[in-house]
């Protein structure tokens, strides 16, 4: 930052900049504490963690919770995160080029209804999923799509082609014409022009809200609940459920570390992208 | 992370490294050339159209019709539905429930939004006067409470504020010496939102804090230096020179937040299963639930959720305003 | 036609997406009449015995050569959102367990196939007369009984004993022995009993004289405030705020814990918490063993001696209406109300579907109290629209605010309010 300091302030800047970092630790306890504690819990034996002790380290250390849901015979782990890595992927592909290609539509070009269009998207954000899902359900059952990949797929996009839209046009936006129309001065098709300058320019954007759609897709839970009921077709939030059951014995430490598997897909995507992603955000964010 | 970059704010946009400063921190009024495109921009929504028209505007006008009929669970499996004209409505409004739960998931929207604009502004703002390796720690810290899905950063709050084993009322028994033991966090409503309420502001500033920090990072630096040089403080430099350059980014982010808390369905659901009384705290997004897929009543669920959207829409009717108002530049 | 209309168009294009992402279907829903289907089961929760799974599985698949039958486990918590849905789709599975008091709402609604002519095949009055009941719909009969279960009361032996007191004979002495237990041990539940488990607390209302709701003509008329059903709340009241230390707001979940770390002195819970209870140290959830010569189990006694009129927990089972192999559903429903897979819920010690295997239930202590409950169980309100009582969570909500010590007149007035809007809805 600046150095531009007198030595009063010095002192005082010092004290403060102490006390920010000081702030800074006290925030990132709060921010990592349920994450730490789900992981901590996922490694106790479930007797630990029931009992009138509450440890802050797992002192008896078993991955017996992992062996546990990895075979849990009623869900087995590995086929509901393919199907939601499946699922969640192609919904966030799919979206960003159907999105893409709207958010182009409504920035490029002047239309009839495009005003309409725009209003759509942003209104279309406000209907409660919850409200739906019957209808929904029995629009994919008449495609033959329940128990599908393609049948949740498409609801997800859907889902999340309203926002992405909305936020992609806002970087679509912030790229000038004039840089397209100076290539194609130059030689290149508009299509070329768009390819080799626009786009470049909207990766963090495209990352940005890729990120959105992941989370959304990933996390959603009542709908993958209802549409692929069959144990084979599950996702993860609703494999997770089958460990949260209201009567009878529910296995504390097996559900955290379920969430814990649940999270660090997640997790390790955030970390790839978060560099553009931080970027990306001002910019759909600014243009309104 | 590099040093904040002084912004070329005249240019619309400028790459530097791989930061894309957009032009709307500024905010040019230009007319933007838009073409007439003739069927091309056409061509370019069908994919977005049709998945929308199959997804959400079809089951939307069954919603719409559902809410003017008697439909319940036997209508599901194939009898006929009968229309009722506004009877599903008017029981709606007659229903102190329903206004219990609009008033209650109002307060509460208010409530989330206020202090997650705030906690997610003052976290950019200290993120601004960190060093770098303090900066690297909060953001890591962020990124983790963010990246945590919803579901099971419920699962995993209630466990914490788990009546019995949970580790809060363990550290405020034995380390504060007050008596938690067995206090039931979720049992008194306005405890329960106070939990649900950490749940959802606790995922959510992180969105707002990097948000709003991107947004700070291109506030040119000379103007702030020139403020203080000129005796304004810290307040005042945010009032004056901060907010009405990031105008936009609070805008935008408030009324998601906005959109995003008043539906709130996953953390209230999930909590309500943990404990607490359902009626006393249910929320809009759980009272559709209930009322649609919970009692098998369509035609009220339709009517509830109509009303939801009509009043987002009404909330929000100065932003679509101003919307439609650019949109016409 | 020359020239599509743009509207055409866009029909063609979903549809071609459509067929084509069909393509990629899970598939095995492809049944035919030449027997080489795929059966699906839906059993709910962990009630049913993985042996009597394995023998329905088994057994349905050597008797049908070329089909399969798959067993896929749901959970209570939903369940009616999941089988609004899931019954009335093209995928629906074959064979779904129902929860007795959730079976009206879907024969009412034509969600399951008529079994009337199939009646003496699958036992005739042979099956649990009450769930027959609950499994029929205008004199049509949709879904058989599947076992049942009422609650039990367990015990420990040496509490009891330490505080003078015996095996209760009256609905009084049991409320006056759970306070007991409760003032002679500090910090310990005389009787558990967390605040949402609505269950126990029927026996209350029915042994003062009280009724949930009776019907009048066409109309329910919800009975929580009459006289006799509030003496009853007010003894569970008594209990749950004087003898019990379980969570006030909290769920029926891990009833074990308490029980094995010392703290639950006596607990009402169905009766395969027995093995909950004496599951290994070591197991995923682990319960004491060495309490096995301390366990005590007695069935809830009523007002006036004998056995008190307890509810009738358990699951009906039915064909879906769209099943798309009834006849291979129907034989794999004669196998699971057949003998040899009852026995099975007769030993692990729920009631068969049968009357007339009643004696499968053992002679030991737990069995002996599940006969004495059985005989003298009840139902909750044949209405259709019951199950959405249930589905809005009303009783849990209201246990929960009589447990925290609420006003049970005014919130019992409310309750029936409530009650009464969705039945008479």
């Amino acid at each position: 930052m600046t150095t531009t300091t007198a030595s009063p302030h010095r002192t005082r800047r010092r004290v403060a900049s102490v006390l920010y970092s000081a702030l800074a630790v006290v925030i990132f306890i709060v921010s990592v504490f349920p994450v730490y504690w789900m992981v901590q819990t996922s490694f106790q034996p479930n007797s630990e963690i029931i009992g009138s002790d509450v440890n802050f380290w797992p002192e008896q250390f078993t991955l017996r919770n992992y062996e546990t849901v990895f075979q849990a015979s009623r869900a087995p782990f590995v086929p509901a995160f393919m199907n939601s890595l499946t699922i969640t992927l192609l919904t966030v592909a799919i979206a960003l080029v159907f999105a893409f290609l709207a958010a182009l539509a409504v920035t490029r070009f002047r239309f009839k209804s495009r005003r309409a269009f725009i209003l759509t998207i942003l209104i279309v954000q406000m209907i409660p999923a919850e409200a739906v899902i019957v209808s929904m359900y029995r629009v994919l059952d008449s495609w033959s799509l329940l128990n599908t990949i393609a049948g949740l797929t498409i609801v997800y996009v859907a889902t999340v082609l309203p926002f992405t839209i909305w936020t992609l046009r806002g970087f679509v936006n912030g790229v000038p014409v004039d840089l397209e129309e100076a290539a194609m001065i130059d030689g290149l098709s508009r299509i070329g022009a768009f390819w080799k300058i626009t786009f470049p320019l909207l990766a963090p954007g495209l990352v940005a809200t890729g990120v959105f759609g992941f989370i959304q897709a990933w996390n959603e839970f009542l709908l993958a609940l209802v549409v692929n009921s069959r144990p084979e077709m599950m996702t993860l939030p609703v494999w997770l459920r089958t460990f949260l059951v209201a009567t009878g014995t529910t296995n504390w430490a097996a559900i955290m570390a379920g969430s814990t598997l649940m999270s660090i897909p997640v997790i390790i995507f955030f970390l790839l992208v978060q560099r553009r992603m931080a970027s990306g955000l001002v910019g759909g964010a600014v243009k309104g | 992370m590099t040093a904040p970059v002084s912004t070329i704010a005249s240019a619309p946009t400028a790459v530097d490294g791989e930061r894309l400063v957009t032009p709307g921190v500024q905010p040019p009024r230009f007319k933007r050339p838009r073409r007439r495109g003739g069927f091309t921009p056409y061509a370019l929504l069908v994919p977005t159209l049709i998945a929308l028209a199959a997804i959400t505007f079809w089951p939307l006008l069954q919603l719409i019709i559902i809410s003017f009929q008697e439909f319940g669970r036997a209508q599901v499996f194939g009898a006929p539905a009968p229309f009722v004209g506004f009877d599903n409505y008017a029981a709606v409004l007659a229903d102190p429930t329903y206004w219990a739960v609009m008033g209650r998931s109002v307060a509460f929207c208010v409530v989330l939004v206020v202090v997650t604009m705030l906690a997610g502004t003052l976290v950019a703002l200290l993120m601004t006067r960190l060093n770098a390796f303090f900066r690297v720690l909060l953001s890591v810290g962020l990124l983790l409470a963010w990246a945590m899905p919803a579901l099971t950063a419920t699962i995993v709050w209630g466990w914490m504020f788990d009546t019995s084993y949970g580790v809060v009322n363990f550290m405020l028994t034995n380390g504060l010496g007050l008596d938690f033991a067995q206090h039931s966090w979720l049992v008194e409503p306005l405890s329960f939102f106070f939990v649900a309420g950490l749940v959802i502001v606790w995922g959510a500033v992180p969105f707002v804090a990097f948000t709003i920090y991107a947004g700070l990072t291109q506030v040119p630096e000379e103007v702030l230096e020139a403020a203080q040089l000129d005796g304004a403080g810290a307040f005042q430099r945010f009032r004056l020179i901060i907010f009405p350059y990031l105008r936009s980014v609070f805008l935008v982010v408030t009324i998601l937040q906005v959109i995003w808390d008043l539906k709130v369905f996953t953390q209230i659901f999930a909590l309500q299963n943990i404990g607490g009384v359902r009626e006393l705290t249910s929320t809009l997004g759980v009272y559709i639930y209930q009322n649609s897929l919970g009692t098998g009543e369509y035609g009220t669920g339709g009517a509830i959720a109509v009303l939801t959207v009509i009043f987002m829409l009404a909330i929000s009717f100065l932003y679509v305003r101003q919307v439609v108002k650019e949109e016409e530049l | 036609m020359r020239k599509l209309s743009s509207a055409t168009r866009v029909v063609a294009l979903g549809a071609v997406a459509a067929v084509a992402l069909a393509g990629c279907s899970a598939g095995g829903n492809e049944g035919t009449e030449s027997g080489s289907a795929e059966i699906r089961v839906w059993l709910v929760g962990t009630d049913t015995p993985e042996e009597a799974r394995d023998l329905l599985k088994e057994t349905f698949e050597e008797e049908n050569p070329g089909s399969t039958l798959v067993i896929e486990e749901q959970s209570w918590t939903g369940l009616v959102d999941l089988l609004t849905t899931s019954l009335s789709g093209s995928d629906s599975p074959d064979i779904v367990e129902v929860g007795n008091t959730q079976a009206a709402a879907f024969t009412s609604a034509g969600a399951f196939l008529d079994l009337t002519e199939h009646y003496e095949d699958l036992g005739g009055d042979d099956l649990l007369p009450g769930f027959v009941e609950a499994g029929t719909y205008e004199d049509t009969f949709y879904a058989a009984p599947l076992y049942s279960g009422s609650r039990l009361v367990f015990y420990k032996k040496d509490a009891l004993e330490a505080a003078g007191l015996s095996v209760p004979t009256s609905l009084e002495e049991y409320i006056s022995n759970a306070e007991e237990l409760a003032a002679a041990n500090p910090g310990k539940s005389g009787l558990w009993w967390p605040g949402q488990d609505w269950y126990n607390a029927l026996p209350f209302i029915w042994e003062n004289g009280g009724e949930i709701a009776v019907a009048d003509g066409e109309e329910w008329d919800a009975q929580f405030s009459s006289d006799e059903s509030i003496a009853g709340l007010e003894q569970v009241q008594q209990l749950m705020t004087t003898a019990s230390l379980a969570p006030k707001d909290g769920n029926e979940t891990n009833p074990q814990v308490g029980y094995c770390e010392g703290t639950t002195l006596q607990l009402s819970a169905p009766s395969w918490v027995k093995w909950s209870i004496l599951a290994p140290a070591d197991a995923e959830a682990p319960g004491c063993p060495e309490e096995e010569a301390n366990l005590g189990v007695y069935a809830l006694p009523g007002a006036d001696g004998g056995a008190a009129q307890v509810f009738a927990g358990g699951s009906n089972v039915a064909i879906s209406a769209n099943s798309e192999n009834p006849e291979l559903a129907l034989e794999a429903l004669k196998i699971i109300l057949g003998d040899e897979f009852q026995t099975i819920y007769g030993e692990n010690g729920l009631v068969p579907a049968k009357l007339s295997l009643a004696e499968t239930l053992g002679t030991d202590e737990v069995a002996q109290a599940s006969t004495a409950a059985a005989g003298n169980a009840r139902l909750t309100p044949a209405s259709p629209k019951w199950a959405d009582v249930e589905a809005a969570g009303l009783l849990q909500d209201f246990f929960v605010k009589i447990a925290q010590g609420g006003d049970i007149p005014s919130l019992a007035e409310q309750l029936d309010a409530d009650i009464e809007g969705i039945l008479n809805g």
